[in-house]
């Protein structure tokens, strides 16, 4: 295999053999002898103080009942990350199981463990809490609590307005969704005292935040903590922080010395697993006579939950870094209010923040060529950064990018012939719309590693800092080592998702796996082929053509090893995207009749696998636009608690999308990768949204775009 | 109970879920469960050669019937059937939990007769009880296309 | 979410199963497709559930002497999307079932158990009631009763079934000669609920039905929009007298485009 031909080739993924054949194990596969099943019973309020628990003495099958009062000190509530510059409340740490007060519907209150998992339900029925019902706050803006507070100016924001020819504003909101990933959650904890090791089987994103949770909230050192990370059925952000069940789970089985395992229940998931989006903002943009963007004014209110789990901060301190997107705006004034509601924690999902950002940032340049009287396209175009790196008002650098051969390339190819799968549409029973958008993403950052291990037979075992959950990490990896050590691929062994053999690292998640791990990967067998090197100048072998891997794994006293790690700043993904719709008079029904994707992830390992994280984050995007929405009433119950309510589109529900890459390579790394994770999430939702606006003549809606909202806005008066 | 020409017997309450005995009981992992609702169709199986939702079926109902679960897809020889290996050539997978009951949904179709004539937005509805969270689909339906295609 | 504890008996005909429903706290499980998920959730909890599946005289379609279908009410959605006697003589419930659930749950799910389900949202029952079918019901200690749609749907999932009975069979009169019929509704994504739906049924002659999905509770039969057709109205403003009285008006709207869009199918 010749050198070169590795990067850019979409090899098929040979880790899909083991899914195919049934021979996956994803957590609740794990059967180990003698483990036990938990439940938990949860809060049926939103908002109330626990008067007292009571819990059964005995029941068929019951083994033991965990409150708060149980674990006492041996917990500590999670830690909770600071962004830069932010007030973050961390005293309003989520606790591992509820003490004294339940701030969510579906708050566990106590941790049931029997002999199956439905003799833990029929225990956990006649554990009895009495509830005092509180008052609840379900919206941010009525909410008298902060949580978090993040906030930036950058130059003479007055003087940019007061001298604007023209000032916009705009008002928008996206509600809460639910992550929804096929696999809900899980663990399985066990102990052994006399090695003195908890092992926890999770199914997570990464062994990293688990560990160093579980080791913050039992007091425990990461050393006496083994976390595995089996086959993962999807998380999108939402198993990144462990489940407060599962450090209850973990306590349980440190104290009672079993193994117990936990197998979250789809209406569990739902219920209590962190939700993405639940964001209002209103942005006042002021751009000069020509359209020239002067300032943007931005005041963000977060729907952050009842509690901070570790990541609840980070999806509106994201909006808010990335509310100037890809224009060059110098003068800024972003304000993020993360309020205390009476619902479940918000966390990190799908573009975690960046979605949001773009989604208002678009709207409003769409609202301004429209009260301006210029035409969208060129407004954006009179505006787009184009020189990198750049920085913006919020402080973020961008590496690299070409904002406007992606516009230029979403353009036309959404002027082709449209897809006829929708058939030819009339204007009398139909309203037309377009929209087109730019996105920009954080990707990246923070460090990875790799290890990397010639073996007897000249092959070689690389285990990775990152744990993949869908990604094609196996693949991907691969090559990426096959082409720096000039091997065929089938020479290449990965490993991932043992904290006791995994090296270093953050985790998966924020479209940064390739450009981090893979690059830590590229480095590791880098230094090893100039270990190889040194070995075979000592013992006499050729280096060229090629180094002889066979005779240098049999040259050498001890196997050749290296570990590398690679840490840098963020590096900056982009694109830009379009969208037709049609939406039905007489019913409002909306009906997206195509989607152009174009992004820029820098250099792709694996087009075919970047083609699919595209697809895949698109779909979700549409999804948000379509059907999705995590719905309370007002006394903070979920009315959309199962698949019966939560509206996920199905294959009959997808439009065609046709997709585009540009290629600008991110200067920060070997691979000079930058993040595909998250692009379609992030890019799809503000063309669709701006589609939508066009087709009701400028009037706004906030999504999901249901045929009863559309309907109301055709007839609303103007 | 017969799953991929093997007996499996077993004692179980009234309550235990078919799903839960094929796992559990059976040992066959392949068959996931995502919601226990019959929507999300992870579950699917195939009872006496057609699909269903092996979450909505008691185990007791299956006692003397036939089922057939991904682990009893591939040919005798163990070698992956055209759709499976239409799945890998497509990218119809990423976090795989879901691809299980889609092969089961698929391989069931595939092998209707006249299915080489479906269009494929009569094989997007065949295939909109499956859901997929990772994909957006186009893999899945792709792959089941290139079945079709080349079956005469 | 895993069951609350229950016994489990299998009929092996109909007395047998009218014998076990006699117990007060027993359900019948027929396709499973909407009980075991209420199973599931624990939300239905009963002592007893009676196996209906292994009752082979309750499942088979048969078209009888004078033209009417028998549908047996453990016949599978599956076996009735299928039927060519079906499609032949009465297309309305072959495009209706084809809106319920998926493929795979057709192949559990049956006629019967939608229809004592009496989900307001559910298709088949909105397409017998504009077909005027009458439902036969037996008890093991009264013996049987037939009923038509309006008696036989009360309320939102409560039928007019007394504790002890079941269904057995459905029987769908003749259409009348030259009858078209269809069936249109609007789902939020496909193969979920229909938020609203019509099934119509016309015959030059003056046969007319449409019968309404989401109006209320249960299906509801236009009547004062099928007079008005038989009057001579336009298929417009039949639309808009079926759709009269819906509170709200989105709904109303929807109901009255799906109304029109069902007529003109069948009256063009």
């Amino acid at each position: 295999m010749t050198a070169g031909t590795m990067i850019g080739a979409s090899l098929r993924r040979r880790e899909d053999a083991r899914v195919l054949r049934g021979e996956t194990r994803y957590l609740d596969d794990i059967e180990c002898p003698g483990t036990t099943h938990a439940a938990f019973v949860r809060s049926p309020y939103a908002h109330a103080s626990i008067e007292s628990i009571s819990v059964p003495q005995a029941a068929p099958g019951l083994i033991a009942v965990v409150t708060a009062a149980d674990l006492g000190d041996a917990v500590r509530p999670y830690p909770v990350m600071e962004p830069q510059g932010a007030e973050v409340r961390v005293s309003e740490a989520h606790p591992v199981l509820a003490a004294g007060e339940v701030r969510y519907a579906g708050q566990a209150v106590a941790l049931v463990i029997a002999e199956s998992r439905a003799l833990a339900e029929d225990a956990a029925e006649l554990v009895e809490v009495d509830y005092d019902p509180l008052p609840v706050v379900t919206s941010p803006r009525a909410s008298d609590v902060e949580l978090m507070r993040w906030q930036r100016r950058a130059g003479d924001v007055e003087a940019a307005f007061a001298a604007a020819a023209h000032v916009v504003t705009g008002s928008y909101a996206l509600p809460r969704l639910v992550a929804a990933p096929m696999e809900p959650r899980g663990c399985v904890a066990s102990y052994d005292a006399t090695a003195d090791l908890l092992t926890v089987w999770c199914s997570a994103q990464d062994t990293h935040r688990p560990l160093e949770h579980l080791a913050h909230i039992l007091g425990r050192p990461e050393s006496a903590i083994r976390v595995i990370v089996p086959d993962v059925g999807g998380a999108f952000g939402s198993k990144g922080v462990i489940a407060p069940e599962v450090a209850a789970v973990a306590a349980a089985a440190l104290r009672l010395g079993i193994g117990v395992k936990w197998t979250e229940d789809r209406l569990e998931n739902m219920l209590a697993s962190s939700q993405g989006r639940g964001i209002e903002g209103e942005l006042d943009l002021a751009l000069d006579a020509e359209g020239r963007m002067l300032a943007l004014r931005a005041r963000l209110w977060s729907d952050l939950g009842g509690y901070l789990l570790t990541t609840t901060p980070l999806p509106p301190h994201t909006a808010a870094t990335l509310i100037a997107g890809c224009y060059d705006i110098a003068v800024a004034d972003v304000t993020v209010v993360g309020a205390r509601t009476h619902k479940v924690p918000i966390g990190p999902y799908r573009g975690a923040g960046r979605p949001d950002a773009a989604y208002m940032l678009e709207a409003l340049v769409d609202e301004a060529a429209r009260q301006i009287g210029i035409d969208r396209v060129a407004l954006r175009r009179r505006n787009l950064i184009r020189a990198f790196p750049h920085t913006t008002p919020t402080g973020l650098e961008y590496d690299s990018g070409d904002f406007e051969r992606c516009l230029d390339l979403a353009l036309e190819l959404a002027a082709t012939e449209p897809d006829k799968r929708h058939g030819p549409a009339r204007d009398d029973v139909y309203v037309h719309g377009t929209g087109i958008a730019v996105y920009v993403e954080r990707a990246g950052g923070a460090f990875e590693s790799a290890a990397i291990e010639l073996l007897e037979d000249g092959r070689f075992a690389i285990a990775s800092s990152s744990s993949p959950h869908g990604q094609g990490h196996d693949i991907t990896f691969a090559q990426i080592a096959a082409d720096r050590l000039h091997v065929p691929i089938d020479a290449i062994e990965l490993s991932f998702g043992d904290s006791a053999t995994t090296p270093p690292g953050v985790g998966t998640f924020g479209s940064r796996s390739v450009a981090m791990a893979g690059s830590a990967v590229a480095l590791a067998a880098d230094e090893l082929s100039e270990q190889a090197r040194a070995l075979a100048a000592e013992v006499g072998l050729d280096t060229a053509p090629a180094l002889n891997w066979v005779a240098l794994a049999q040259a050498a006293d001890a196997p050749l090893r290296a570990q590398a790690q690679f840490r840098s700043a963020n590096v900056f993904s982009s694109g830009a995207y379009a969208a037709s719709v049609r939406i039905d008079r007489a019913t409002g029904a909306l009906t997206v009749e195509r989607l152009v994707a174009v992004d820029d992830a820098g250099t792709l390992i694996n087009p075919l696998l970047v083609h699919g994280q595209v697809l895949g984050g698109a779909v979700q995007a549409l999804g948000e636009c379509l059907s999705e929405e995590a719905v309370y009433d007002e006394d903070g119950q979920m009315r959309s608690g199962s698949f019966l309510e939560y509206g996920l589109l199905t294959a009959a529900d997808i439009p065609p999308i046709v997709t585009g890459e540009v290629e600008t390579p991110s200067p920060l790394n070997p691979l000079g990768a930058k993040g595909a994770g998250e692009g379609g999430a992030v890019g799809a939702l503000p063309a669709v949204a701006n589609a939508v606006t066009d087709a009701l003549g400028g009037r706004y809606v906030a999504p999901p775009f249901t045929a009863d909202k559309l309907w109301r806005a055709l007839r609303a008066a103007p | 109970m017969q799953i991929n020409g093997r007996v499996h017997e077993g004692e179980v309450e009234p309550r235990t879920l078919l799903s839960d005995f094929i796992r559990h009981q059976a040992g066959l992992t392949g068959t996931h469960v995502g919601c226990e609702h019959g929507v999300c169709g992870a579950c699917t199986v195939q009872l006496d050669g057609e699909p269903i939702r092996s979450c909505l079926m008691l185990a007791v109902q299956a006692n003397g019937r036939t089922l057939r679960t991904v682990e009893g897809l591939a040919e005798p020889d163990g070698s992956l059937t055209a759709l499976q290996r239409a799945f890998t050539e497509h990218h119809a997978l990423q976090c795989g939990f879901c691809t299980s009951g889609f092969l089961m949904t698929a391989d069931a179709l595939v092998r209707r007769p006249g299915a080489a004539a479906l269009t494929e937005a009569e094989i997007r509805q065949e295939l909109a009880g499956n859901l997929c969270r990772c994909t957006g689909y186009e893999g899945i339906v792709a792959s089941v296309l290139a079945v079709l295609g080349t079956a005469s | 979410m895993k069951p609350a504890p229950f016994r489990y008996e299998a009929a092996d005909s109909v007395e047998a199963a009218l014998a076990l429903l006699v117990h007060e706290d027993a359900r019948p499980l027929a396709g499973g497709q909407s009980l075991v998920p209420m199973l599931n959730f624990r939300l239905a909890r009963p002592e007893l559930i009676v196996d209906l599946n292994p009752v082979r005289e309750l499942a088979g379609l048969a078209v009888t002497a004078d033209g009417a279908l028998r549908i047996g009410a453990m016949t599978r959605q599956a076996a009735l999307l299928r039927s060519p006697a079906v499609a032949d003589g009465w297309p309305l419930l072959t495009e209706a079932v084809a809106h319920v659930g998926h493929s795979v749950t057709r192949n559990r799910g049956t006629v019967g158990g939608s229809v004592a389900q009496a989900d307001p949202k559910a298709e088949l029952g909105v397409a017998l009631t504009a077909l005027g079918a009458r439902f036969h019901v037996r008890s093991g200690e009264r013996g049987g009763r037939t009923l038509g749609a309006a008696e036989l749907f009360a309320g939102p999932f409560t039928t007019a079934l007394r504790d002890g009975e079941l269904l057995v069979e459905i029987e769908v009169p003749p259409a009348p000669t030259g009858a078209r019929m269809a069936f249109v509704e609007h789902a939020r994504t496909h193969g979920d609920f229909a938020v609203a739906g019509v099934a119509v049924v016309h015959a030059a002659g003056g046969h007319v039905a449409i019968a309404l999905l989401g109006a209320g509770a249960v299906p509801i039969r236009a009547e004062a929009a099928e007079r008005a057709l038989r009057e001579g109205v336009d298929a417009s403003e039949a639309a808009r007298l079926a759709a009269d009285g819906v509170p709200d008006d989105y709904r109303r709207a929807l109901l009255q485009t799906l109304t029109e869009r069902a007529l003109a199918r069948v009256t063009t």
